[in-house]
């Protein structure tokens, strides 16, 4: 009985984990002998010759001359001879290669009989590159071992847009970090540090404003801005901060002002018949509580004429080059605050009654003026009241809330010399004036829905009448 | 080009400079007629003959001593350090003698002598086979410190160390001996990177890894990982091979690490004091406003070269290094 056998690739004991066959000195039908030199193998260290392990005859050669072979890799079968040189077929199952002192030439030179004939891992351990010293090189992984994408796990921060010349925001650490706490993207804001770098009270500027940017808020006629500000020494200068709400509202109203052609039209109104109407309101059960004042009625009127006059209730669209017209009204109403000018705006006027529209007036205003107004409360607003009479002025010239086509102030109301049915006599009157986007609003339409107003506030029945 | 493994690239190299210049001495334990114990300088000593190619006594203090002397006179030895925990009785002809004649001679002496040292573990070997002391060497002012990674560099950086005038100290990734790369052989040394420039071996946008030796390939290998870890949790890692421990390339590295905006350094060496805490400030003095994050370090515990069972969990491997690329995008 014979058995086939193959003979793999043995590690020489230097270290590789391959060789070149350089020379084969057997064929197949050859007959070999246990010791007998079969093949020439090139390995770091220069040729080595392997003897075969068995009596027996050639049946086929595994590999060819010229071939790289990895170790263990079978490069020759042999019909062996039965119990042919059984104990060196049995290989060692060894986990190392033989460490050899420094300078022991015979063990890192001599091919090794008792190397491992398999090169299947010893274990579960990851096999091993064999080298002179030591157990031998693992495979080391390469992917990553599982884990627990936990809550904790830290969340990727966002990445600054570039903006500065090295394509990043310049910040320190910590200002980063402030930063990304109060929501502040980097990218948008101008460094006044060294380099442009971006500081601590850049960020801080840039949180106080955010919410009244989100806003957008605006202003009327200006008058409100100057708040709280710093009494200069006698004789000196004093230098106010221009920051916050005061930098925003300026920042509006460059934008507005130089981008929207305004028109203001002016019309004194006699309003005595408003101030009656308003007093009998008053005394109705429904206002019980509430604040009723003439911009009450001029809001009343301002929605009445925008039902008449849509195109006076929308926007201009410079990227979509379109107008955009309002089928709702979110009433502005300038408002002095601690803060600055504040345009809060009442949603959804239109629709609502006199005793909830005086209530949205009310709460609008004192929440503003308490400086809680809301980031919701600042945007969206379709059109504005200024109330500049309340400042003791009859008029003014609005600027456009940005956004907007149309802006009503309204003067104080006081008593004058009114000429009535052709008698002179003294009525309670007041001067409206409308700022208009004249790349929307045309001078007709202006002055109608100016004339509308006078009309309503004149002879507060149209108000029903037109509704 | 040639597919050579490390250890054969720097064989060629060794080869090429004895042939390229006469004056070139390799010398240490067994390089000659063994041929070296990774085979680093295997047919050497046939090719050149015993007077180039000079076994040693097992006295590494001896070996550099001797080599300092060559150097004054004209030669330029190479020798080699078995391995690296055989290096400290050396140390004192390294720290004492060969880093300080420059400046005790007021430059009128320069001492090109380059000392091998395989570094680093994972072959499982036994006490003091398996140390990193690198930053022993790149804290000692006069030594030029380099660690070559792969078998190109291999091949190019042994020459220009050799043709050095300064004292080199040359790191080999012991357990990448075995590892193949392409080299051109053929290719004029003048051209390649110098020896003292870092090198990106592969770019990315989000993170700055910096490593060398053994761990360029360790590194390699997590950044392909994390590039495709999972959806919205793949990060872009530029790996940056330092090749230079002393002096460190600080124009790559701050370049890249102000294109990224954070930084890790990897190495097997502890991380206390190691080469990772010198570049992790001056990073920080240099890159403060582009940090997204503080440098991190990874690299081996305070602890000696544990016994070789327990490298496994010494050594930096793919998940250390990915666990701090992740916590540098918590901040």
């Amino acid at each position: 009985m014979t058995e086939l056998k193959q003979f793999r690739l043995p590690d020489v004991g230097e270290g590789l984990t391959e060789a070149e066959i350089v020379t084969w000195h057997v064929k197949p039908g050859d007959q070999v002998e246990d010791g007998q030199v079969i093949v020439d193998i090139e390995a770091a260290k220069g040729v080595v010759e392997l003897p075969s392990p068995w009596d027996g005859v050639v049946t086929r050669l595994l590999a060819e001359e010229g071939q790289t072979v990895d170790v263990g890799a079978p490069i020759i079968e042999v019909a062996a001879a039965p119990g042919s040189a059984q104990n060196k077929t049995d290989f060692a199952e060894r986990e190392v290669v033989p460490v050899p002192a420094p300078g022991d030439e015979s063990a890192a030179g001599e091919p090794q009989s008792d190397q491992p004939q398999s090169d299947q891992p010893q274990s579960d351990q990851p096999p091993r590159v064999a080298v002179l010293v030591g157990y031998g090189v693992k495979a080391s992984a390469t992917t990553r071992r599982a884990r627990k994408l936990t809550a904790g796990r830290p969340e990727t921060a966002e990445v600054p847009t570039p903006g500065a010349a090295t394509g990043r925001a310049l910040a320190k650490p910590p200002v980063r970090k402030l930063a990304k706490d109060l929501g502040i993207s980097l990218a948008e804001l101008t460094g006044s540090g060294p380099d442009g770098s971006i500081t601590r009270d850049d960020v801080h500027r840039a949180a106080s404003d955010t919410t009244a940017r989100s806003a957008e808020i605006v202003a009327g006629n200006g008058s409100g801005a100057a708040t709280s500000a710093a009494a200069p020494s006698r004789g000196g200068e004093a230098r106010i901060p221009i920051r916050g709400v005061r930098k925003h509202m300026a920042a509006a109203m460059v934008a507005s002002a130089f981008t929207a052609p305004h028109v203001t039209e002016f019309l004194q109104v006699d309003v005595t018949e408003t101030m009656a109407a308003l007093r009998r309101v008053r005394d109705l059960p429904e206002f019980a509580g509430l604040r009723v004042s003439p911009l009450l009625f001029v809001a009343r009127a301002l929605i009445v004429a925008v039902g008449r006059h849509p195109l006076i209730n929308s926007s201009w669209d410079q990227a979509a080059q379109e107008i955009v017209v309002k089928g709702y009204v979110n009433l502005g109403i300038a408002v002095a605050s601690d803060r600055g000018l504040l345009v809060p705006n009442v949603k959804n006027a239109g629709l609502l009654g006199m005793p909830e529209l005086a209530r949205g007036l009310q709460d609008l205003a004192e929440t503003a003026r308490a400086g809680k107004a809301t980031p919701a409360d600042l945007s969206g607003g379709t059109i504005t009241i200024t109330n500049v009479g309340v400042f003791g002025v009859d008029s003014g010239t609005p600027i456009l809330t940005p956004g907007e086509a149309a802006i009503l102030a309204f003067g104080q109301v006081r008593d004058v010399p009114w000429v009535v049915d052709g008698q002179l006599a003294v009525r309670a009157a007041c001067t409206l004036s409308l700022s208009f986007d004249h790349r929307i609003v045309d001078g007709e339409l202006g002055s109608a829905v100016l004339r509308d107003v006078g009309a309503m506030l004149a002879d507060p029945v149209r108000m029903l009448a037109w509704s | 080009m040639t597919t050579l493994t490390v250890s054969k690239a720097l064989n060629e190299g060794l080869r090429k400079a004895l042939e390229d210049d006469p004056k070139v001495l390799i010398m240490g334990e067994d390089v000659g007629k063994l041929g070296g114990v990774f085979r680093v300088t295997d047919g050497l000593q046939k090719d050149f003959g015993e007077a180039r190619l000079i076994d040693t006594p097992l006295a590494e203090s001896g070996i550099i001593g001797t080599a300092i002397g060559l150097a004054l006179r004209g030669y330029r030895p190479v020798c080699e350090i078995q391995f690296d925990g055989f290096v400290f009785p050396a140390v004192d002809q390294i720290v004492s003698q060969l880093a300080k004649m420059r400046y005790r001679s007021l430059g009128k002496l320069s001492l090109p002598v380059v000392i091998r040292i395989p570094c680093g573990g994972g072959i499982g070997a036994v006490e003091h086979h398996s140390e990193s002391p690198e930053i022993i060497f790149a804290h000692t002012a006069g030594l030029r410190v380099v660690a070559c990674a792969d078998a190109a560099d291999a091949f190019t950086m042994i020459q220009q160390a050799i043709r050095s005038d300064d004292p080199v100290v040359f790191f080999e990734p012991k357990r990448r001996y075995w590892d193949k790369g392409e080299v051109d052989t053929a290719a004029d040394l003048a051209d390649a990177l110098p020896m003292d420039r870092a090198r990106v071996v592969l770019e990315g946008t989000d993170v700055t890894l910096l490593t060398y030796g053994p761990l360029v390939r360790t590194s390699l290998e997590a950044a392909l990982a994390a590039r495709d870890d999972g959806p919205g949790n793949g990060h872009s890692i530029e790996v940056v091979d330092l090749r230079s421990l002393s002096p460190v390339d600080e124009e790559t590295i701050f370049a890249s690490v102000r294109r990224t905006g954070r930084c890790v350094v990897a190495h097997e060496a502890p991380v206390y004091a190691g080469l990772g805490a010198e570049i992790a400030a001056r990073v920080t003095e240099r890159c403060f406003y582009h940090l997204e994050a503080p440098v991190l370090r990874v690299g081996g515990f305070a602890t000696p070269y544990p016994p070789s069972r327990l490298e496994d969990h010494y050594l930096p491997d793919l998940d250390r290094i990915l666990d701090a690329v992740d916590r540098t995008f918590g901040y």
